[in-house]
């Protein structure tokens, strides 16, 4: 637990200023007043998409090529894209948290919605260390969900820019009268529906994957700072911020992608990505592609949470979290015991 | 949501679900359907699918519908870009309701109680014989999808109910119309639990979609918290919105409005500017007039006309001489001053004195305000002292051409104007504001934020004498205000909440300490990028006794500056420190030693304060009235019954809310 705390060291003013300003930049792009720095975050919001985008084309080229594009004798349709989605999830310790809660899963958090332009969903996994100091890791990731989801509904919501989502609703939890504290990574993907395309926005090590024709053709950038020290964003105790590792949410990755009918989304936190394989978790959705009854999409949903749940309490599996710490030169056997939190959504 | 909801019950209680069912239908057909006669075809409205009941268009439906979207409020708790504590909040399905507590999904207001009005930076209202027993605080502006004839409008309360006084409906033909105004006994005995609000609107014809509702504070404890609003009633078919939309239509609905068709109604229709009278009024006129006048007369021992002769001369009121008179007509407030005017030529030439124009507000008649109202009133107040348009022209009434003649003619002697929430202000008016009213004292532009934000305020620098300077809520170049404050040395009040991640307080606050060491009050709240260095600078402004600065510093570290304010500011007298989590157990100590002026102290969420603390601040301010600790989570469950003791021990009003079941 304390990997997330301690070590790493950011220079409070330059991180809490740069990440106020460029808040208060993204706040006022998206309330629409003009601001300088907005330029700026602007551009390196573009870069670090192309830098992802590229990312994602070389990966489409690995797989098999014949899956480019929809095929061109097929009718494209006109009609607009929905994404029709189930969750499932456990917390990691059943006994802290024994009740179902809509929207949570231990300490991590998710929220599904849709709006006439859009279909939303998002993940945050909060960061456990902050039990030590009596904050509640869940409240951070709960209300950040919540603050997405309600404001995906505002009138000046932009489905093309889930960064700017993620970034006010990262504001939204400075202007509460009850003081949050704690810190969680977050994923936050959009489908809009005119387009068909995906946009997401990540920081830390939850992720996103793309599984069309039984293979993956898009995966979003997990973010580290070292070994099991996510990206994350945070609200430190007042006068601790020199000690807690925080990044702004102008470090999202950006990701976009063209969907396709059939298509298959898979939105997890780090449980189920630090447990199962990929090619495990291929091998459980493969016959999952192309379902639309949300009842046997939950069947799936359930078969890869549970996967992911009894694999990290098994300490002989050879989970990608051991081989990411062999890597490192650190000897961690066995799965990694983790709240699992499983979106399971198919376009349609 | 079943068409057909057995089982009665007022329109759709929707339990505050989360939206991950289908989009928010913001119709939903509800249960009045049983209640009316109707004159569909079958007698009996049994409704089945949605197709049979558009083949009722014909006869209109009842339906339910929560708020499509707000045009205008007059204050928020909140700030714009986030959805915590804000006017959005109203909008769509109640999200808390029947939940009671202080929720962020709610819409809060700014102020509470009457504690704004006994802090220094309190204003006097201009013309206060205008406004009625309980005056207008706040107001939000909202507006839903269908049109209907109103009968239900269900307000969702979900903290402190209790605040809402009036209700208005703009109907089809342009006019705002008084659905329901409060009595002193609706605002007493509100028990303190949420509830759905729906009081008992007049009956009237008028198609509306568009919703105002009022509210006053003064007798709330804490902060009022609206959920949702629901407006209940009619749909009307389409034909008949097209008769009433078409030009013969509107002439008809306004002949049936007028009532009499003498000169003198002839010369108020004119004016437009003459009490709403309803048709039923001028019956029952009529009928006290034929049969219970002279019942009254007796009642009321008025001499009968046979034994006047034996009296002694009466003096009248004519014989008075016109400086009485005009004293008389001075405590009038400006409807009845009209009247007055009609009564007789005489009358006539005392109401229309410029002595009687110099101080002159429209703001209890913003319904009624319009560009030939302020012509008329052009002509007599030649005297133009005090100018208050606050609330006025909001829906066109009052054209920005008008506005800046009636300036240029009236506005050179102008001390105070206040133009809050004046929708039809453009860069151009400010520009003749700046050029014309060079001797103002005080200017008053609340809540003018445009999009886009009327930035052009640079003429406004031409302004040297001001001591009260408010721009809460109002977006403004940071640039033209530090030239202001360069320019007007003493300046008294300033209120910049509000005021938008474009200007940085830290330089404010220099400007501040440098050349308006006069400040008596600064309001601050919900400021970006103050700092300690900025607070340092404030300490200069010696004078300081009302200082908000909620929620301004957040995270920030204070190190010295807090001591040094209140080590430098000792006339303090309200002092604001919500939600500055930075502060710290010295600061406190500081506070209690410090503030010996202190009244009002609003501590909100501030984390290190324990009860020591607090009972040391108790013993040590004498003069506290106001201590504010809702949110203060240190606070153990125990504590909360020692602090309502020490409340009563030390007669200071402690608040302590908190949510109360966090989901």
């Amino acid at each position: 637990m304390n990997e997330y705390l301690d070590n790493a060291r950011r220079s409070i003013q330059r991180a809490m200023n740069s990440s106020y300003h460029s808040l208060s930049t993204v706040a006022s792009t998206a309330g629409g007043l003009a601001a300088t720095g907005g330029i700026q975050l602007i551009g390196r919001l573009l870069g670090l998409k192309a830098q992802v985008s590229t990312e994602s084309m070389a990966g489409l080229q690995t797989t098999s090529s014949s899956d480019l594009g929809s095929p061109s004798t097929g009718a494209f349709d006109e009609q607009q894209r929905r994404l029709i989605s189930v969750v499932c999830g456990f917390p990691k310790d059943i006994v802290m948290y024994p009740d179902y809660v809509k929207g949570q899963f231990g300490e991590d958090a998710w929220f599904k919605t849709s709006t006439s332009k859009a279909d939303t969903l998002g993940v945050a996994d909060g960061v456990g260390g902050w039990r030590v100091y009596g904050i509640d890791p869940g409240l951070f990731s709960r209300f950040l969900m919540r603050s997405c989801e309600r404001l995906a509904h505002t009138a000046d919501f932009e489905s093309t820019r889930p960064e700017l989502l993620l970034a006010r609703a990262y504001c939204n939890l400075l202007e509460q009268k009850q003081p949050i504290l704690g810190s969680s990574t977050a994923c936050v993907l959009t489908l809009h529906r005119e387009s068909g395309t995906l946009y997401a926005a990540n920081i830390g090590d939850s992720g996103l994957l793309v599984i069309r024709n039984g293979a993956v053709v898009c995966r979003s950038e997990e973010q580290q700072h070292h070994f099991n020290t996510p990206y994350q964003l945070a609200v430190p105790p007042p006068g601790q911020g020199l000690n807690v590792l925080t990044d702004g949410p102008e470090c999202a990755a950006l990701l976009e992608f063209d969907m396709q009918p059939g298509d298959l989304l898979l939105l997890a936190t780090d449980g189920v990505y630090d447990n199962v394989s990929e090619e495990l978790l291929l091998q459980v959705l493969s016959h999952a592609a192309g379902v639309t009854d949300p009842i046997k999409l939950q069947t799936y949903a359930n078969s890869v949470a549970l996967m992911a749940r009894s694999l990290s309490f098994n300490p002989h599996h050879e989970s990608p979290f051991t081989q990411n710490a062999r890597r490192h030169n650190i000897d961690a056997p066995g799965g990694k015991p983790d709240d699992v939190t499983v979106i399971l959504a198919s376009v349609v | 949501m079943s068409l057909l909801a057995l089982g009665g019950g007022g329109g759709g209680t929707e339990d505050g679900s989360s939206s991950d069912t289908e989009p928010d239908a913001l119709i939903d057909f509800t249960t009045m359907l049983m209640e009316r006669k109707h004159e569909c075809t079958g007698g009996w409205f049994s409704c089945g699918s949605k197709l049979q009941s558009q083949a009722h268009e014909d006869h209109g439906y009842y339906l339910g519908q929560y708020v499509l979207g707000v045009l205008d409020f007059s204050s928020q708790y909140g700030i714009d870009y986030s959805i915590s504590y804000t006017a959005s909040n109203v909008i769509g399905r109640p999200a808390k309701f029947p939940a009671y507590g202080d929720y962020p999904e709610t819409f809060t207001m700014r102020t509470y109680g009457d504690w704004w009005q006994q802090a220094p930076s309190a204003t006097q209202e201009i013309q206060a014989q205008n406004l009625p027993a309980l005056p207008t605080h706040d107001f939000i502006v909202v507006y839903f999808e269908k049109f209907v004839v109103p009968t239900e409008v269900a307000i969702f309360e979900t903290f402190n109910p209790g605040g809402v006084v009036r209700i208005w409906a703009y109907s089809i033909t342009k006019r705002w119309s008084c659905l329901w105004e409060a009595t002193g006994s609706d605002l007493n005995h509100v028990p303190r639990d949420s509830r759905r609000f729906a009081p008992p609107l007049r009956k009237t014809n008028i198609i509306t979609k568009t919703l105002r509702i009022e509210f006053n504070h003064s007798r709330l404890n804490y902060y009022t918290e609206i959920d949702a609003i629901m407006l209940c009633g009619r749909t009307v078919p389409m034909r008949c919105m097209h008769q009433l939309l078409s030009p013969a239509g509107k002439r008809l609905a306004n002949t049936r409005e007028e009532s009499g068709n003498g000169p003198i109604s002839c010369k108020l229709r004119t004016l437009k500017f003459q009490p709403s009278c309803q048709g039923n009024d001028a019956v029952k006129l009529h009928e006290f007039i034929n049969n219970d006048l002279s019942k009254f007369l007796m009642d009321s021992r008025v001499e009968s006309e046979q034994q006047k002769n034996n009296s002694t001369t009466r003096i009248c009121l004519t014989d008075l001489p016109c400086e009485i008179l005009l004293k008389i007509l001075s405590y009038l407030d400006l409807k009845s001053l009209f009247r007055m005017g009609q009564v007789s030529r005489l009358f006539y030439d005392i109401s229309t004195q410029p002595l009687l124009y110099c101080d002159l507000s429209l703001k209890a008649y913003w319904q009624l305000a319009d560009s030939e109202l302020l012509c008329t009133l052009a002509r007599r107040a030649t005297m133009l002292r005090k100018l208050d348009l606050s609330w006025c022209g909001g829906f066109g009434e009052i054209s920005p051409t008008e506005f800046k003649k009636f300036l240029t003619q009236r506005g050179d002697n102008l001390t105070h104007l206040r133009l809050n929430s004046c929708k039809f202000l453009n860069a151009t008016c400010i520009e003749t504001v700046g050029i014309v009213c060079d001797n103002l004292i005080e200017l008053s532009l609340r809540n003018c934020t445009t999009n886009p934000p009327l930035l052009n305020f640079s003429c406004l620098a031409n302004l040297k004498n001001l001591e009260r300077l408010d721009l809460f809520q109002t977006a403004f170049e940071s640039e033209l205000l530090l030239s202001m404050l360069e320019s007007n040395r003493k300046l008294k009040h300033l209120n910049l909440a509000f005021c938008g991640v474009s200007v940085n307080m830290d330089n404010v606050a220099t400007h501040l300490g440098t050349y308006n060491t006069q400040l008596v009050s600064l309001d601050m709240w919900k400021a970006h990028f103050l700092s300690a260095r900025g607070l340092q600078s404030l300490s200069r402004c010696q004078q300081l006794e009302e200082l908000d600065l909620g929620w301004c510093m957040r995270e920030a570290t204070l190190g010295d500056s807090l001591y040094q304010l209140l080590y430098n500011c000792p006339k303090l007298k309200k002092l604001f420190l919500s939600a500055m989590r930075g502060i710290t157990e010295r600061d406190l100590m500081h506070i209690a030693t410090l503030g010996k002026n202190l009244e009002q102290l609003d501590l909100m969420g501030i984390l290190n304060i324990t009860h020591e603390r607090v009972y040391d601040i108790l013993v040590h301010c004498s003069k506290l009235k106001l201590l504010d600790l809702c949110f203060c989570d240190n606070f153990m469950d125990s504590d909360f019954d020692l602090i309502a003791d020490w409340s009563r021990l030390f007669n200071v009003d402690i608040k302590n809310s908190r949510i109360y079941n966090s989901s």
